[in-house]
């Protein structure tokens, strides 16, 4: 489980978004250390993706603070914050429909994720992990090598998600925003899923926040749960106590959660939580 | 200045501001219900002052005629103009920032197309008639005729399209589109009907102003373009899409322009407004007088 | 094509311009170098446009703007600076405004941006117009000093190569493909890493300067300017057709486009020039509506799908008239309600 010697990646403090009289954000505050898998739930219209949108950049908070890595970034454009090793994933797979795949993740090489190089002109990129180096890497990381060449609008949606994902991953990030990844997949894509997610903060030692709206994915594989409703945050803990929670329980209307009293958790299952 | 001066200045001012009004309510019905932003406007306005004026010169009709004329004319232009030029970029847009910019190439298209085409038929020079010239006293101040005519239809006009936009059910579901696309057409209201017609009605009521502008001025090919430009204006800063604003808009500025002219040179007049103009485009984009809307 | 294929073909491209460009004055007749400078201003004004508009898809209509402040800086500095330091004097000039225009009107997208950039143009006019009269007292200006006709005409080959060049060039670079990126999806860009801000002002910028120079060096040809032909609006629009109606995203789209209609305008200018101006309208509005790319994205499959897109039409015409389509209506109908 995460130390408390830790560095935090990302901290929200007192985050509030509003819209004109609508208050989508209302007085966040949370942190993300390093090597963090933590996800995010609330019924619809709780502010999730709002949220995402204050702690990347693309919408400026009405009031509150945002650091990233200790510096105050509060009314920074998005190309700040990628600057500073956060990328994040759109809900609908915004793609450059009439790049290649390839060329989709090229882009992000070329900007947030270049790095200076061992002897200036030539060496390897400091500082960047092995799966990382180039765009091959990254294609055969998510699992897109075969459709290097095809045109990025061309692809399945799913692939698209995946797209998505290796242009997130092309910034060299320390923390990871991933907007609801598994909506709208096949059981199987999204056992997938998981499983890269998994992956992303093991082996990359990334920080992954995950916004989900099919709670029992995502509560079966994070070790911290962050719970949204009306703008506020109601919970924020492990996912066992979280489902317990009397005002999660009552937010979600007897939806999902208490419907299965059996709601696998990381320290429930047999593989535990970080192995 | 004397009080009967000062009358003066601001009537002429609101005569000019009357046609202001006419022609940007007919721009601001395109652009806040179809997201057209028509720059070819004034070029309607000009052909239908053509057309009036090649009726009383070879026909000898009474320009008041014209009116319906101008109107009807223009009005099934606008319908076909929508038909052939705008619809095909609804379905083939993707979004509708590339629907405005692209509905804005065709309206710039348009206006080559119609100016040029107005004075190869019918040249370059100025042309004109003589109409109700002699003045009329209105309040001890003589006013021209023609100039009165001009005024009281110009606003007239403006008054039943504001009317029709609010009493009746076509201009409540014109409103309605306005504000929501997408559920007005889910009560009901036929947006490939109403589209064309509405643009042709913008279109009709430009034709109208040129149909009274050419009772007491003169009119060239040219002379579409300022029109344009000063409706732009007005739509700016009465808001984009607000009906009351394009015409409190259109007068206020006619009669600022009045005064302006009175007391400065035509190029710093022309330099005020442009100031204005940019600088409420900058700082206060929905206008002057309308209310700031929440964003939903 | 690879990109070294790409890059050979560019290059021969640019080098049969050149020749092209530099044969005429000895080659060609008094009018047709004439129409060779009109050719090579517009070759010159479309292809940074559509460098800059045509990547970001931000309808800049400030192009007389720009070119008038590069003619009055002439008209004003020609005497004391000599010819090459007053052309860099007008781009760098027109750069130098386009940087304040930018700052204060690139966080607008769409038909606002567009109109913003028409009415500070219309601004300047006026602004320079009522200087001019009050301050200056005069109306237009004359430059008295001009250079040689040939040396204007190379001048301006110069500048439509080096525009040329420099699209080429700035295409492969990382701004050309932040400017793509920008046109595609702004703000995924962000995300990614892109400054915006500072990528739409420096491309503002580069197309402010290349207007800035071809019209310091176009307005000795004039000798006489005033506001009213240098800061006309006219000048913007042509240039801004002829990049959209060529392609304004293509490299060649806009050049060759302007080459066509250089021609188009001096055969058509003498006996009716308003049909040049209306064919050009006309163009745009069917270029708008069926080619969004331009004439250069005019390809083989295109044909294709034209001619296919008509049979379908037709056919779909055929089925209403002939009450086929009623019929299958009401046949569906009845089989639902049963």
């Amino acid at each position: 489980m995460s130390d408390v010697a830790t560095p935090v990646l990302l901290e929200a403090r007192e985050v509030t978004v509003r819209f004109g009289g609508l208050v989508a954000v209302d007085s966040v505050s949370t942190a993300f250390r390093a090597g963090e898998l933590v996800g995010i739930i609330g019924p619809n219209g709780a502010g999730k993706t709002t949220f995402f949108n204050a702690i990347s950049g693309v919408t400026e908070p009405t009031s509150g603070r945002l650091l990233a890595a200790g510096r105050d970034l509060t009314g920074a454009g998005p190309h700040r914050f990628a600057g500073r090793g956060l990328a994040r994933t759109f809900q609908t797979p915004r793609v450059f429909t009439d790049l290649s795949v390839q060329a989709n993740i090229e882009f992000g090489l070329k900007f947030a994720g270049r790095r200076r190089r061992k002897w200036i002109f030539w060496g390897d990129e400091v500082g960047v992990p092995w799966a990382l180096r180039d765009a091959a890497g990254i294609l055969r990381l998510v699992g897109l090598s075969e459709q290097a060449a095809l045109r990025a609008g061309d692809v399945t949606p799913s692939q698209q998600r995946l797209l998505e994902i290796g242009m997130a991953l092309s910034t060299r990030p320390r923390v990871l925003l991933l907007d609801e990844v598994a909506a709208g997949l096949t059981e199987a894509e999204v056992v997938a899923m998981a499983r890269l997610i998994r992956r992303l903060r093991d082996e990359l030692d990334l920080t992954v926040v995950w916004i989900e709206h099919a709670v029992k994915i995502l509560l079966r594989h994070v070790e911290r749960v962050i719970v949204l409703h009306q703008g506020r945050k109601i919970a924020d803990g492990p996912p066992r106590e979280v489902v317990r929670d009397p005002q999660v329980i009552e937010a979600y209307l007897g939806d999902e959660m208490s419907e299965d009293e059996t709601v696998e958790t990381p320290d429930a299952s047999p593989t535990g939580g970080r192995a | 200045m004397t009080l009967g001066a000062w009358l003066e200045l601001i009537g002429s001012g609101l005569i000019t501001g009357g046609v202001y009004a006419l022609v940007a309510l007919g721009m601001n019905l395109q652009y806040g219900l179809m997201r057209i932003l028509n720059i070819a406007h004034g070029e309607f306005l000009m052909v239908g002052a053509y057309l009036t004026w090649m009726a009383h010169t070879s026909l000898g009709l009474n320009p008041l005629l014209m009116i319906p004329v101008a109107f009807a004319v223009l009005g099934v232009a606008g319908m076909a103009i929508h038909f052939l030029c705008f619809r095909r970029l609804v379905s083939t847009s993707p979004n509708l920032d590339i629907f405005e910019a692209r509905g804005l190439m065709v309206a710039f298209g348009l206006m080559f197309l119609v100016q040029n085409m107005v004075s190869w038929i019918w040249g370059g020079d100025l042309r004109g008639y003589d109409f109700m010239t002699d003045p009329v006293q209105v309040g001890g101040a003589p006013v021209a005729g023609n100039k009165l005519v001009v005024f009281v239809l110009a606003l007239l006009f403006s008054l039943g399209l504001l009317a029709l936009l609010r009493a009746t059910l076509l201009g409540k579901g014109v409103r309605a589109l306005m504000q929501s696309p997408v559920g007005a057409q889910l009560v009901g209201i036929d947006t490939k009907r109403l589209h064309p017609f509405m643009f042709g009605i913008g279109l009709g009521l430009s034709g109208v102003a040129g149909c009274l502008l050419s009772m007491a001025y003169t009119i060239s090919p040219s002379m579409g373009e300022p029109y344009t430009v000063t409706a732009l204006i007005v739509i700016t800063l009465g808001g984009f899409g607000s009906m009351g604003g394009a015409l409190l808009g259109g007068l206020l500025l006619g009669v600022v322009e009045a005064i302006g002219m009175h007391y400065t040179n035509p190029s710093l007049k022309a330099l005020l407004s442009y100031i204005v103009f940019i600088s409420v485009l900058l700082l206060r984009p929905e206008g002057l007088f309308t209310r700031k809307t929440r964003k939903a | 094509m690879n990109d070294r294929q790409l890059l050979t073909r560019d290059l021969l491209v640019l080098f049969g311009l050149t020749g092209w460009g530099l044969s005429l004055p000895y080659l060609g007749s008094e009018f047709m170098v004439s129409m060779g400078l009109t050719c090579l201003m517009y070759v010159a004004l479309s292809s940074s446009w559509g460098l800059f508009c045509g990547s970001t898809r931000y309808l800049s209509l400030a192009t007389s703007a720009f070119f008038g402040i590069g003619a009055y800086t002439c008209a004003m500095q020609l005497e004391q600076l000599g010819w090459v330091a007053t052309i860099a004097l007008g781009a760098a000039v027109a750069a130098g405004v386009a940087i304040v225009m930018g700052a204060a009107v690139l966080h607008l997208r769409g038909t606002y941006f567009a109109v913003l950039t028409f009415g500070m143009t219309e601004l300047i006019r006026h602004a320079v117009t009522y200087y001019e009269k009050s301050v200056t007292g005069t109306v237009g200006r004359v430059l008295a000093v001009v250079p040689e006709r040939d040396t204007i005409y190379l001048t301006v080959l110069l500048l439509a190569v080096l525009t040329v060049g420099l699209s080429m060039w700035v295409r492969r670079t990382r701004l050309g493909l932040a400017l793509m990126g920008i046109g595609a999806d702004e703000q995924r860009a962000q995300t990614l890493g892109v400054n915006t801000r500072w990528v739409k002002l420096a491309g503002f910028a580069m197309t402010a300067a290349v207007a800035g120079a071809v019209g310091a060096a176009m307005s000795v040809r004039w000798t006489y300017i005033d506001p009213h032909t240098v800061f006309n609006p006219f000048i913007g629009f042509q240039t801004v057709l002829i990049a959209l109606i060529g392609g304004a995203m293509t490299l060649w789209g806009p050049l060759i486009a302007a080459i066509v209609f250089s021609l188009l305008a001096e055969t058509l200018r003498l006996q009716a020039p308003q049909v040049y101006m209306m064919s050009l309208g006309l163009l745009l509005i069917l270029c708008v509506l069926y080619l969004p790319g331009g004439l250069a994205s005019l390809r083989w499959d295109t044909w294709k799908l034209w001619r296919d897109d008509t049979r379908a039409w037709w056919k779909e015409k055929k089925r209403e008239w002939t009450g086929e389509k009623a019929r299958e209506k009401k046949r569906s109908r009845e089989q639902r309600l049963v």
